[in-house]
């Protein structure tokens, strides 16, 4: 498996801890848009949620840049560089 | 990261239980095992939705102190509510959360038909933060009128409630910022921000001291989190979310802790363990001076810490009671002749040391106290023990206690089971008046529950004989065991690597692993092999396997290796002494008839009942 669908995969499980009742089918291209939950809190709790199981952290600007599952996966990446 | 660490971790199937708890298939027994744990914000809002949808609520909300609860807060609190209302379950409380809108304490407080006051309150919570009050923003030289101010708005807005909605609240203190402006100098200035934040908790306090409100003490919940743990600054610049995750966690057991003790939840009664909880080591084994308990030794140390807090616990009201799998006669011994022992026979007010299962025994302690069995608090060093406690009486809280003695006093402390609104003269007497009050009764057995309890340790059992690599653990077992041991023989090592290479001798060393880990080597058996029957020379077992029925699964194991190697008859005896009393029925309770003739214990292998119990056998590797 690539680090990548690792990422992905681990990925899956936070958002459906975090957004556990929305009713969207998880995969690479979905984004904020998508899902109604996917609002300011709802960020700050998966961001938080994404930095205790990488053990990462993330920048205060990150916030609002990642709203989108594939952008939080390049920075996860990035991160664990 | 810090834990709650008295609670254990999230179990493997909290999904599926909280699914289950959804369809209304999960009973309050299966909802405590998955309650009483480590539950982060996303876990908590996931069982919050499992226990509040109507097959859930229906099956589990009874039982529970029903609490409606306002808050007002400058901060957002949204996060806080799932967290919240589960620590309230945990405290016996059902928590009906209304938040009002981002910083509207005074707004809401000034008018009946405010949003909370029209919600019909039981209490409205008042989480103010430090940056919610003048003197963090402002400058320096306002400090002091700041204060005054700031607690004037406070008592105002407290105030407010009480007349609008008719209801007292629970104002919070202030934690201290995580960082210093001018590093030492602060403390001294009553300008600076820390300064100004300790002056504003001292006069609140003396505020409040007389007002039919309730003080909530983030101050002291924050500093053993550690200010650093507490605050979130990112969440706070970009959210307006005052705390991490750890410390929402935390603050929420703080509140639920005290809303639990206004509804009259919270425990009155610590019942503590002996062996390697009270003090170190096993007093059937190792003597009333063998065990752990001198001061100036790590040790000892550790565990007088524990003795010291559950005797400034008594003094403050709190009941203590001793439940232990030991003789009686032996247990208390410690406690009337030992001299490094800080607890005294008169200070527990029911004392059970015997061999019954512990549910049991709670259960008694709370009949001759005549408190709810949901009034203890279970302190055990032995997480199977704990684990039995959980599954059979789950309204018993039960802490986590590590392996290291030298946190079980923190770890107790820190889980706050003794919330408490106010100290009288009768509570200080309290614990004095149940043991005066206490009375003994016989206990009652629980035998089916016990065969469901056995079954759900998954024991295994490896049997092996004497071998080079188990004989210093099995000459360490003969020597030392003293309760589980038939006839007290004492070998030395080289006498027993002597049976072990004599054909005419069976040796046996059993181990036992469970669900929670490997027990190691527990039990020893030696036996003559003669012509036309056996003859058991030694039969010990350590006594933290009694009350498994590891003794019928050996039994069983005996006999039928005795009918493939054609024996008929099986002999034993039992020797007592001061300390074997435990075993003294042992041989009968196996099926063994008494010969009178012979004077010995006899046992027929063809007529032999085998007990089965559950445990499943590992064959050696």
């Amino acid at each position: 498996m690539s680090e990548r669908t690792e990422v992905l995969s681990a990925l899956e499980d936070i958002f459906d801890d975090v957004f556990m009742d929305a009713d969207v089918s998880f995969s690479d291209s979905l984004s904020s848009d998508d899902i109604e939950e996917w609002d300011s809190l709802a960020q700050i709790r998966l961001l938080t949620t994404i930095e205790k199981h990488f053990s990462i952290q993330f920048e205060i600007e990150q916030i609002d840049q990642l709203k989108s599952v594939s952008s939080l996966v390049d920075a996860i990446l990035a991160k664990m560089a | 990261m810090q834990n709650r660490d008295w609670l254990p971790p999230v179990a493997d199937d909290f999904k599926t239980i909280c699914k289950q708890i959804t369809e209304g298939s999960a009973d309050r027994a299966s909802l405590a095992r998955v309650l009483h744990t480590q539950l982060d914000v996303n876990q908590c809002t996931r069982l919050m939705k499992a226990v509040c949808s109507d097959a859930g609520a229906s099956v589990i909300a009874c039982g529970f102190a029903q609490v409606k609860l306002g808050i007002v807060s400058n901060s957002t609190q949204d996060l806080l509510v799932a967290p919240l209302f589960i620590a309230g379950l945990r405290r016996g409380v059902w928590l009906n959360i209304c938040l009002a809108d981002f910083d509207q304490a005074w707004q809401e407080s000034q008018s009946v038909n405010s949003k909370l006051c029209q919600f019909g309150p039981d209490f409205i919570l008042i989480n103010q933060d430090y940056r919610g009050y003048p003197f963090a923003n402002g400058g320096v030289s306002q400090a002091k009128s700041d204060v005054r101010s700031s607690l004037d708005f406070i008592t105002q807005v407290a105030d407010g409630f009480l007349a609008n909605a008719g209801v007292p609240c629970i104002v919070q203190n202030l934690a201290l910022p995580p960082a210093n402006l001018l590093g030492n100098f602060d403390i001294r200035h009553h300008t600076a921000l820390s300064a100004t934040i300790l002056a504003f908790n001292q006069q609140l306090a003396e505020r409040l001291s007389d007002s039919p409100h309730y003080l909530l003490d983030v101050f002291s919940e924050a500093a053993h989190l550690g200010g650093t743990q507490w605050f979130d600054q990112r969440s706070w610049l970009s959210s307006r979310i005052a705390l991490s995750e750890e410390g929402t966690l935390f603050y929420c057991e703080r509140v639920a802790a005290l809303v639990g003790a206004i509804k009259g939840k919270s425990r009155k009664c610590l019942v503590l363990d002996l062996d390697n909880t009270l003090w170190g080591g096993v007093i059937g084994d190792d003597g009333l001076y063998g065990i752990a308990i001198q001061p100036g030794t790590p040790r000892g140390e550790a565990h007088l810490r524990l003795q010291q807090l559950a005797l400034e616990l008594k003094q403050a009201g709190i009941i203590l009671a001793v439940c232990s799998k030991n003789d009686e006669k032996n247990a208390l011994e410690a406690f009337q002749v030992h001299p490094d022992m800080l607890l005294k026979e008169t200070d527990i007010a029911v004392f059970v040391a015997n061999w019954q299962d512990k549910p049991t025994n709670l259960q008694f302690i709370a009949t001759t106290l005549n408190i709810g069995i949901d009034a203890l608090v279970f302190v055990d060093d032995n997480p199977a023990e704990r684990e039995i406690v959980r599954t059979m009486l789950p309204d018993v809280a039960v802490p986590e206690m590590g392996r290291d003695p030298s946190t079980y006093a923190d770890i107790l402390m820190r889980a706050n089971y003794f919330e408490s609104l106010s100290q009288t003269e009768d509570d200080l007497n309290r614990a004095d008046q149940y043991r005066a009050n206490a009375a003994r009764s016989k206990l009652q057995n629980n035998a089916t529950d016990m065969q469901e309890y056995l079954r759900s340790l998954e024991m295994v059992a490896r049997v092996e004989p004497f071998l080079s690599s188990n004989i210093v653990r099995v000459t360490q077992l003969v020597n030392k065991t003293n309760q589980f041991n038939l006839t007290t023989k004492r070998y030395t090592q080289d006498q027993i690597e002597r049976m072990a290479a004599n054909v005419d001798m069976l040796t046996l060393s059993v181990r036992l692993a469970d669900r929670f880990g490997d027990n190691g080597l527990v039990s020893v058996v030696i036996c003559h092999k003669q012509p036309m029957q056996w003859e058991i020379d030694s039969w010990l077992m350590s006594c933290r396997v009694i009350k498994r029925d590891l003794e019928h699964w050996i039994c069983d194991y005996l006999v039928e290796h005795a009918i493939t190697s054609g024996i008929n008859q099986i002999i034993a005896r039992y020797l007592p002494t001061e300390k074997n009393v435990l075993v003294e029925n042992l041989l009968p309770e196996l099926g063994f008839c008494w010969d009178e003739q012979l004077q010995v214990w006899s046992l027929d292998t063809r007529h032999y009942q085998f007990h089965r119990p559950p445990i499943s056998k590992l064959e050696a590797s």
